[in-house]
Order: C-alpha cells, then sequence, then structure tokens
C-alpha cells in the first residue's frame, strides 16, 4: 500500500537524520578532550611533542569509529530501505 | 490535503521560537561561565583587571554570534513573506526544520565557545604580560569552535530558500515523505554540532590555559589545538553531508 511504504521510508529518513545528529556528539566531545590533553603534554614537555602528537591521533582515530558507525547507518538507512 | 497558509504561518513560528530559545539557552550559560571566571581572575590578582575586563567582554561578544544566527533566521520566517498559499506541509516543515537546525546548532559551539573563553580569562588572570597571546589564542580557538554552528547557519538557509512549493498532484503518501525528511535535515545538523563545538571548545580552553602557564611554547601549542580541532571536527562534517543528502535527493 501506497501510504504504508511512504510512512516507512519517511521514519527511515528521519531516523536518518537523528542517527548522524547525536551520533556526532560522542566524537566529537572526546576527541576534543584528547586534544585538549595533548595541549597540555605539549606544553609541559615539549621534547615529547611528535610522540605526544602520535598518540593524540591514534586516539582520536578510534574514538572516531562509533562516529562512523552512524554515518554509514545513516546513509543505510537513505540510500538501501 | 490542506493547502491553506496558517500550516505554513505555525510552523514558522514554532521555528523561529525554537530558534531563539534554544540557542539562548546556551549563550546565556555560555557567557556566563566566561563572566565567572573573568571575575575570579580578577578576585586572584587585581592588577589584572584590565586585561581580564578587555578578554571578558571579547569574549562573550565571539560567544554571542550562534544567538545572532538563530536571530537572524528567526526573524526571516516571522518576516520573510515565506508563507505563501499552495505550500503545503512540505513548506511547513522546512520552515520548522530550518529553526531546529539553527536553533539546537548553536547549543555546542557557543558552549564550546564559553568554555575557552572561560579558561582563557582565567589564564590570563594568572598572566596578564602575555595576554596578547593568549587574547589571540582565544580568538582562534572560539572561532574553530563556531565553524559548526555556521554549517547549521547554511542548512538553516538552504532549508528556508531552495525548498520548493508542493506539486499540486502529490499524494498525501509523498507529503509525508519530503516533510519528515526535511525535519531529518533540520535535525541531523542541529544535534551534530553539540559534540564537536563541545569538543573543539575543550581544547580551546585547555590550549589557552597552557599558554599562560608555558609562553614559550606558543606555536606547538597553537598547532596542536588546530591539529585537534580539525579531527574533532569530522563528525560535523558528517552531519552536514547526512543534511544535504536528506535535503536534495527525493
Amino acid at each position: 500500500m501506497e501510504m504504508a511504504e511512504a510512512i516507512a521510508r519517511a521514519a527511515a529518513l528521519l531516523g536518518a537524520g537523528i542517527c548522524m545528529g547525536m551520533g556526532a556528539l560522542g566524537p566529537g566531545v572526546g576527541e576534543g578532550f584528547v586534544a585538549g590533553k595533548a595541549c597540555e603534554g605539549i606544553a609541559k614537555s615539549p621534547e615529547n611533542a611528535s610522540l605526544i602528537t602520535r598518540t593524540m591521533l591514534v586516539g582520536q582515530a578510534v574514538s572516531e569509529s562509533t562516529g562512523i558507525y552512524s554515518l554509514v547507518i545513516a546513509l543505510l538507512l537513505i540510500f538501501s530501505t | 490535503m490542506e493547502n491553506s497558509v496558517e500550516i505554513i504561518q505555525v510552523a514558522a513560528f514554532l521555528g523561529a521560537g525554537i530558534a531563539v530559545s534554544v540557542s539562548s539557552i546556551a549563550a546565556g550559560i555560555g557567557e556566563g561561565y566566561v563572566a565567572g571566571e573573568a571575575v575570579k581572575a580578577i578576585t586572584k590578582q587585581p592588577e589584572s583587571r584590565d586585561s581580564v575586563v578587555r578578554s571578558m567582554f571579547i569574549g562573550q561578544a565571539v560567544d554571542e554570534t550562534g544567538g545572532i544566527f538563530s536571530l537572524v533566521i528567526a526573524l526571516l520566517l516571522l518576516f520573510g513573506g515565506f508563507a505563501v498559499p499552495g505550500g503545503g506541509w512540505q513548506k511547513a516543515a522546512a520552515l520548522l526544520a530550518s529553526g531546529i537546525a539553527v536553533g539546537l546548532g548553536a547549543v555546542g559551539p557557543v558552549f564550546g565557545a564559553g568554555y575557552a573563553g572561560g579558561q582563557a580569562c582565567k589564564s590570563i588572570g594568572r598572566m596578564p604580560k602575555h595576554s596578547n597571546d593568549i587574547l589571540g589564542n582565544m580568538l582562534i580557538g572560539q572561532a574553530l569552535a563556531q565553524t559548526s554552528s555556521i554549517f547549521a547557519l547554511v542548512v538553516s538557509l538552504l532549508l528556508l530558500y531552495t525548498v520548493p512549493n508542493q506539486a499540486a498532484d502529490a499524494t498525501v503518501g509523498m507529503m509525508i515523505l519530503k516533510s519528515v525528511s526535511l525535519l531529518g535535515a533540520g535535525l541531523s545538523i542541529g544535534l551534530g554540532t553539540l559534540g564537536p563545538g563541545s569538543g573543539i571548545g575543550i581544547v580551546a580552553g585547555k590550549a589557552s590555559e597552557m599558554m599562560g602557564k608555558f609562553p614559550k611554547e606558543r606555536k606547538e601549542i597553537m598547532r596542536t589545538m588546530f591539529l585537534g580541532a580539525a579531527v574533532s571536527e569530522s563528525t560535523a562534517i558528517y552531519s552536514l553531508v547526512v543534511s544535504f543528502l536528506l535535503l536534495f535527493i527525493s
């Protein structure tokens, strides 16, 4: 039935929006916190700058993973339901 | 179904109210935090009074920009002549989503910029002779935090100006589909700036604090701040992409 199909598709699109919206919250705050601590560390011991920066980037990449899951689910909801 | 103007007007009023009220929650608390840290800093070191008050005013002014974007969109919604007959549910949903996008989208960046401004005032209070460096870092950090509110403003303006009127032969199903996907576009960027805005604000705050304690490491600190902020901004870009997809595909 056309109406039910449209409602289902509408719910999928709304869900895609909410999914990416809320999914950006965690990685954003977490990566910011890591970067803040990295600034602190580099200021206190600048001779370890490259090690600290490397660790920061690795930590941020891991923290990004759930953000990418949200992006994938949002794209799946938009394009293949 | 209903092709009257009233639905669109209702949506415009709701959108305008949500835009200004939700963003002013963040602006009030953020700017209050800046002022609170400034007062604490002046209590500890009264001779830093001039520099701290100067940076407090500047920090609060930059923090206000998210609220100003919302005010502009709210005034456009009220007086911009969007309530034309024939717009239908689609137009109504676009107007409501526009208010949600810019109102919610200001919360994260404004909170973040408020935290950054407060930490900068605290830092200047401790070290007033480096106040120019710290102030510069504060401005850059706050601007970085506010970039995702610019994404929200862009989506909001697109929702206002590029959504066509409802097709005359649209079925109920198509109306629901299009309206709900526009709401999803608004929610995606509206919620999506919460994280990166606050995260970049935390980085900027820490950078300003460290610049006061270790002023010789100025360049390294600012470089790390940029790098960390750029990575943290990535999820806001994902939200922007999803918003565009929901706006422009049918």
